[in-house]
């Protein structure tokens, strides 16, 4: 930016924005946010690194196999799914809301990990695939 | 742009961001109450579902707090109608900033001066002075090109320097 405009924008950054309230942190706190601490975080994203070390080691396995008088393996594997799964790890209400029609409707948050499995029958080799996925359902709700 | 707290407990985070947030979300909402709940509404999101995600925090946070805002809006848009025929305004007048006895009168001009802005200039300034985001982030976030948003961050300088200069002259 400008350097005519570098004194405005220095006393600018010098503003501190006035802080919440303390209404809204009591808020927050009767919410419970620390039973979703990061230890749990943690946990459900382990999910990934271990996944993929499988990958690896089904690709360590194949390499490591005795050679086999074929051509490239990439070029004759001949993987085909044989897995598909959707794992939920998480699901919350995230409450009412009304549609554009003005139908009230529930909102629904889920997170997935899909994982899919593909697997050469010839050689035994095998693929996984993992991949995080959340999900918005918005559900219209009937008052009776 | 601050380190994200190394504390596992959600009090650290949000008194760290939680200011920024709301000062985001009071450009995009019409009464300081319903900027305290957008930024409540986006907390929760950020702290259940995107905190594992890595990247900025900040970024994050801002991201859904404007996705926040763009929900109350809709659920509230008839009760707006409402109002406005009613001639409601909203109380807007709480301070956007810490006030504090020394610079106080500049702090006011300050504040004046941005809230005479055009909002789609104040919005863009205050994504980049208080929000740190790059023009890219803010281009993403208000569905602008990176130039147009660079551009209307030149025009609210120039417009706050402009109206600055002219409340020093007026003493």
């Amino acid at each position: 930016m400008d350097e005519d405009f570098k004194d405005l924008e220095e006393e600018l950054r010098r503003l501190r924005p006035q802080s919440p309230s303390q209404r809204l942190v009591r808020r927050l706190e009767s919410v419970g946010l620390q039973r979703h601490g990061r230890g749990r975080g943690w946990m459900r994203w382990m999910a990934f690194p271990a996944m993929a070390a499988a990958v690896v080691l089904g690709f360590l396995f194949l390499r490591l196999s005795p050679p086999r008088p074929t051509a490239h393996p990439l070029a004759t594997a001949a993987f085909k799914p044989v897995a598909a799964e959707n794992l939920l790890l998480d699901a919350s209400d995230e409450g009412y809301t009304t549609l554009e029609d003005g139908t009230p409707a529930r909102r629904v948050r889920r997170s997935y990990i899909d994982t899919i499995t593909w697997k050469d029958p010839r050689t035994n080799a095998s693929l996984t695939w993992s991949l995080p996925r959340e999900e918005i359902r918005v559900i219209p709700v009937a008052f009776q | 742009m601050e380190e994200a707290p190394a504390h596992d407990h959600w009090k650290a985070w949000f008194q760290l961001y939680g200011a920024k947030m709301l000062l985001c979300a009071r450009q995009w909402t019409r009464s300081p109450a319903d900027a305290e709940d957008v930024v409540q509404e986006a907390f929760v999101r950020f702290w259940r579902h995107q905190r594992a995600l890595g990247g900025e925090p900040l970024a994050l946070l801002l991201t859904s707090v404007r996705r926040a805002a763009t929900d109350l809006s809709r659920r509230n848009s008839r009760r707006m109608v409402r109002e406005e025929a009613a001639e409601i305004q909203p109380d807007n007048d709480l301070p956007l900033f810490e006030t504090g006895a020394e610079h106080d009168d500049r702090r006011q001009a300050i504040e004046a001066a941005l809230r005479r802005l055009p909002a789609e200039q104040r919005e863009v300034l205050v994504l980049k002075i208080w929000g740190e985001l790059t023009f890219d982030q803010i281009a993403a976030q208000l569905a602008l090109s990176p130039n147009t948003a660079a551009s209307r961050y030149r025009y609210a300088l120039a417009a706050l320097r402009k109206q600055l200069i002219a409340a020093d002259c007026h003493g």
